[in-house]
């Protein structure tokens, strides 16, 4: 089966989302639930998990922290801010939304 | 999307860099750590899990590239990375980086400092508010004038100020100011040594007018304007106040003496304003209305014919300069000739006149008109120089991008791209400018101040040289400029590097020095270097000319015995001397000083030599006809007898002026010889006679051969020498006297004994100086001197420059080539023929240089022109001279290479490089 990259653009919304479900995660933890929930359809790289990390905190949707993980590793978490939860439900909704103009467009006339 | 914010932490990570990268990589490695214990609990073997973590998070490398262009802004991030390398890569080679920094100071300093001046003198406004609404009326150079001949428009009179200041409406006010002449001050106890504060004579309305209020007390009011001689009171400087009463607040009040008048100081005018005169500050202002009981033999203020004030008017809201003009100037002329006294109002009428009504937010100024020419000739010669700077710079920058070749290429190799590698270069050109720019400007600092005591002989002269917006812009200016001219080419050269040839090391060729590229920088190195001869050239033409041209001045016939004169100058009114006592003063100094050993003759005349004084008159020849107004004007002077052998003047015909002449009752004259052959072309001048004063009849008894009293350039005025002592009795006495004393060795000799003699007369008699002519006729062309002396040095530096970028191309040019001429010794060429073929080639790009400098020489001496005396638009003499000494040093500069070229050792050579 073919691992594909996540679209840019995607991969923000997925972490905020994980975020959102499964409270403060770290780096590790987000790639993982990401790939899992995408059923292991997508491959999550470092190369890009960490700058849109990066990205997310610097706008104010997230916030992080050290901590200590199950395993007793030392590791950064990140966690889910008031702003970072107003975006979620922006982004979601754009999403649904595109879905939706998109799917007329693809389902056959009549169908 | 937050932008703002991300664009605020964007720029803030420009710190904290490392700390952010290691935290990067600790939480990378916690990644993989996690993912690794997790396959180790799913049962993979330690080492497999790490490897299979590691591969399925990707390249690590590329995070922090991609992390760090999220956090910063990759521009900036380059930028400081430039910065920081390129300050690493100069520091490496300090030697280099810091002769590039002292010629970038000197150029851009000399610049600076140059246009310090010009700021200061020409350009600056005054301190004053709005100063853009005011507008000079009368010559703004002539701030030390006086005349008291027919009325003039470039200095105007106190009746007509006050009735321009009551007949017009352009202004909302007009001021006027004239020169004090010495004041004799007298502060404190009555026995307190005379001091000649710097005076000036103003309105009432002038310090409200410009809007100048009074630190401490008050300033003048509108009683200052009330009658004659009713105001005892001043106005003085802070600086004065500093100065001579050491900021104490009671000066306000005290009473001073001025020219025997107690006169109370009223007020101090704010730090930083000097007075409206650029160039000389005011100590003391009084009311004009004070000036003739301080001034007791002038009658300035009832006098149309009293010519001293400048006028400042503030224009009223609304009116332009064109509009205050066209009302002003007609009001002028008809005010002149409806009140001038007698015929003075016809005569004016006659005149052919120029009026004076211009912008007067730069104040007046003598030292402007003096220096503005010289000044933007010097700052010519110093861009000239920071060109040359800037090619040496280049040339220098080149040949390190050479040694720079393979670092360059292994860059390229690795993935830099072409334009990250110039913006590198430019980089360290902008630091190197930076560095010089910095540098230069303590050198204009200094420089500017030297400037000023070089122009001035070591006087005082209050110009404010400090840091203004527009000097800094300048210096900016020139260092980009400079960056553009040194730093580009270079760094496109250098990054246009043959990868394939440059890694593999130099394979010299035998043919020549020119393996693809690197030929090619050679070839603009030696471009460069031409252009730095043509440079050159065109500095030490304008250079040569400037130094023959005042050579001329100096050696021009003056018709004085200029090496044995010594001109005492001294006052004589103050002490009430008049009429026959004055003569009978004139003649004791004459015998006393005359008694003195080694000395040959002694005259005297009322303006004297070389003392800047000048007098004019009108006049009426029988049977001439004038052409022009000015025909009917010669110069004059009031002398005493034996004066032609007193100045060491020849006479043409008839004789000297001699005490029998003064006992006689017709007016008697000498006149020079352009006056004899303007008015009497014919024939013989002397026993002719002319009328001045309408009705007043001359005598000539004696043509003198034409002297230069007053200044080395121009062509002599036609002028008169009257007998003091037949003038005097006529009218009343002026300020001063001067005394000519005709040495028979050196007149500085004589300079302690002549006082004495003086001081013997009367102790209380105020001698003004005592100087040898040659000093004083110096001191009148200092701004030739100047600037002689200046693009002298400017000459010289451009000249040593050229030398050295020369022996530095040539250099590195051997060295390229140290296993061509190895091979050929070692093939039984000759040494000297080796050393003959490398200064011929350098010579031959100094000939190239010296082809193309020689005309834009010749067009830069045209602007010269103004400012030469005595030598032609094509100065051969100039041109030859600089050319030579530009081949010497050329031919010495690639001897030195040359010569230790030629003792390389062919074995040594060929296992070079």
């Amino acid at each position: 089966m073919k691992k594909l990259d996540v679209q840019q653009g995607t991969l923000a919304l997925m972490i905020l989302k994980t975020l959102d479900s499964m409270g403060p995660l770290h780096g590790y933890g987000v790639a993982r639930r990401i790939e899992e929930t995408s059923r292991g359809k997508l491959t999550v790289r470092y190369g890009t998990l960490y700058p849109s990390l990066l990205k997310l905190e610097m706008e104010g949707f997230v916030r992080s922290k050290w901590g200590v993980s199950d395993n007793n590793r030392r590791a950064k978490y990140y966690a889910l801010t008031a702003a970072g939860k107003k975006q979620l439900a922006r982004e979601q909704h754009e999403w649904r939304e595109t879905n939706l103009i998109l799917s007329w467009f693809l389902t056959p006339e009549g169908a | 999307m937050n932008a703002p914010r991300v664009w605020f932490l964007r720029l803030t990570s420009i710190f904290g860099r490392a700390r952010r990268e290691r935290e990067l990589s600790e939480e990378i490695e916690s990644h993989v750590q996690i993912e690794t214990d997790e396959l180790i609990n799913r049962g993979v073997a330690p080492a497999e899990a790490r490897r299979m973590a590691l591969a399925h998070g990707g390249g690590v490398s590329e995070v922090h590239d991609a992390y760090r262009d999220q956090r910063g802004i990759p521009a900036v991030e380059q930028l400081l990375q430039d910065i920081r390398y390129g300050a690493r890569t100069l520091r490496r080679s300090p030697g280099f980086t810091m002769i590039i920094v002292v010629m970038l100071a000197l150029g851009i300093g000399s610049n600076t400092a140059i246009f310090t001046l010009i700021d200061a003198v020409v350009m600056r406004q005054l301190p004053v508010p709005h100063p853009e609404q005011l507008i000079a009326i009368g010559d703004p150079s002539r701030v030390g004038g006086f005349s008291d001949g027919t009325p003039r428009t470039d200095l105007l009179s106190y009746p007509l100020y006050l009735a321009l200041r009551q007949q017009s409406h352009a202004f909302s006010g007009i001021l006027a100011s004239g020169r004090s002449g010495r004041l004799d001050v007298h502060i404190g106890a009555a026995d307190a040594p005379l001091e000649h504060p710097r005076g000036r004579f103003v309105s009432g309305n002038y310090f409200t007018l410009l809007g100048v209020p009074a630190f401490r007390g008050r300033v003048f009011g509108e009683a200052e304007d009330g009658a004659p001689g009713t105001s005892p009171v001043a106005v003085i400087s802070y600086g004065y106040w500093t100065r001579r009463f050491h900021n104490d607040p009671a000066a306000i009040g005290k009473s001073i003496v001025v020219d025997d008048n107690g006169i109370t100081i009223i007020g101090v005018a704010p730090e930083g304003y000097t007075g409206e005169i650029v160039g000389i500050s005011t100590d003391i202002w009084l009311p004009i209305t004070m000036n003739d009981a301080l001034q007791p033999h002038q009658r300035t203020l009832t006098q149309w014919n009293a010519s001293w004030l400048l006028l400042m008017g503030r224009a009223a809201p609304g009116v332009t300069l064109a509009q205050a003009t066209q009302e002003i100037e007609p009001l002028i002329t008809q005010l002149i000739i409806a009140n001038a006294p007698g015929k003075l109002g016809k005569e004016f009428a006659a005149d052919k006149r120029k009026y004076y009504v211009g912008a007067g937010d730069r104040g007046f100024s003598r030292v402007r008109a003096t220096f503005e020419t010289p000044l933007f000739t010097l700052l010519i010669g110093v861009a000239l120089l920071l060109v040359i700077i800037c090619a040496n710079v280049a040339n220098l920058l080149l040949a390190r991008a050479v040694v720079r070749g393979k670092e360059m290429a292994v860059r390229l190799a690795l993935g830099a791209n072409r334009s990250r590698l110039v913006r590198q270069l430019l980089t360290e050109s902008i630091l190197l400018a930076l560095a010089g720019s910095a540098a230069g400007l303590l050198v204009a600092w200094w420089g500017s101040r030297a400037l000023i005591t070089l122009a001035f002989d070591g006087t005082v002269v209050p110009l404010d040289l400090s840091l203004d917006l527009r000097v800094l812009a300048f210096t900016l200016a020139a260092s980009f400029i400079a960056v553009v001219l040194f730093g580009l080419v270079p760094a496109l050269r250098a990054s246009r590097v043959e990868l394939a040839a440059t890694m593999r090391a130099s394979a010299a060729a035998v043919s020549s020095g020119s393996i693809g590229n690197r030929g090619n920088r050679m070839a603009l190195g030696k471009l460069l270097i031409a252009g730095q001869v043509a440079l050159s050239v065109v500095l030490l033409v304008g250079a040569a000319m400037l130094v023959r041209s005042l050579r001329n001045v100096q050696s021009v016939d003056v018709g004085l015995d200029r090496d044995h004169l010594l001109i005492a100058d001294v006052d004589i009114t103050t002490h009430g001397y008049a009429r026959e006592r004055l003569l009978q003063l004139a003649q004791s100094i004459n015998e006393r000083v005359g008694a003195i050993p080694g000395v040959d003759a002694v005259t005297y005349s009322e303006n004297g030599i070389f003392s800047g004084t000048e007098s004019g008159t009108n006049l009426r020849v029988p049977g001439f006809i004038a052409r022009a107004a000015e025909d009917t004007n010669a110069a004059y002077d009031v002398v005493g007898p034996g004066y032609a052998r007193g100045i060491g003047a020849r006479i043409v015909s008839g004789h000297d002026l001699t005490p029998a002449d003064e006992g006689q009752r017709g007016n008697v004259a000498l006149v020079n010889r352009s006056f004899a052959t303007f008015y009497y072309p014919s024939g013989n001048a002397v026993g002719q006679v002319f009328t001045i004063d309408d009705t007043t009849l001359v005598e000539i008894v004696g043509v003198l051969a034409d002297t230069r009293d007053h200044g080395l350039k121009g062509t002599p005025d036609r002028r008169i020498y009257f007998s003091y002592a037949q003038q005097n009795l006529r009218r009343e006495g002026s300020g001063s006297l001067r005394f000519m004393i005709r040495a028979k060795g050196d007149p500085a000799l004589l300079v302690n004994r002549v006082r004495e003699a003086i001081v013997a007369i009367d102790p209380a008699l105020p001698i003004g100086g005592i100087d040898p002519l040659t000093d004083l006729m110096q001191q009148s062309i200092r701004e030739e001197r100047l600037v002689a002396k200046l693009a002298t040095g400017f000459g010289a530096l451009a000249l040593l420059l050229a030398s050295v970028g020369l022996y530095g191309v040539m250099t590195y040019a051997i060295t390229r080539r140290t296993r061509e001429i190895g091979l050929r010794v070692a093939l039984g060429a000759r040494r000297i023929d080796l050393v003959r073929s490398i200064v011929l080639e350098s010579l031959g790009l100094v000939a190239v240089g010296m082809v193309f400098g020689v005309p834009i020489a010749l067009g830069a001496a045209r602007l010269l022109r103004a400012q030469l005396t005595g030598i032609d638009a094509i100065d051969f003499p100039s041109i030859a001279g600089a050319l030579t000494v530009l081949a010497v040093s050329a031919a010495g500069a690639a001897m030195l290479p040359a010569l230790r070229a030629s003792k390389v050792s062919p074995i040594v050579a060929l296992q070079s490089d």
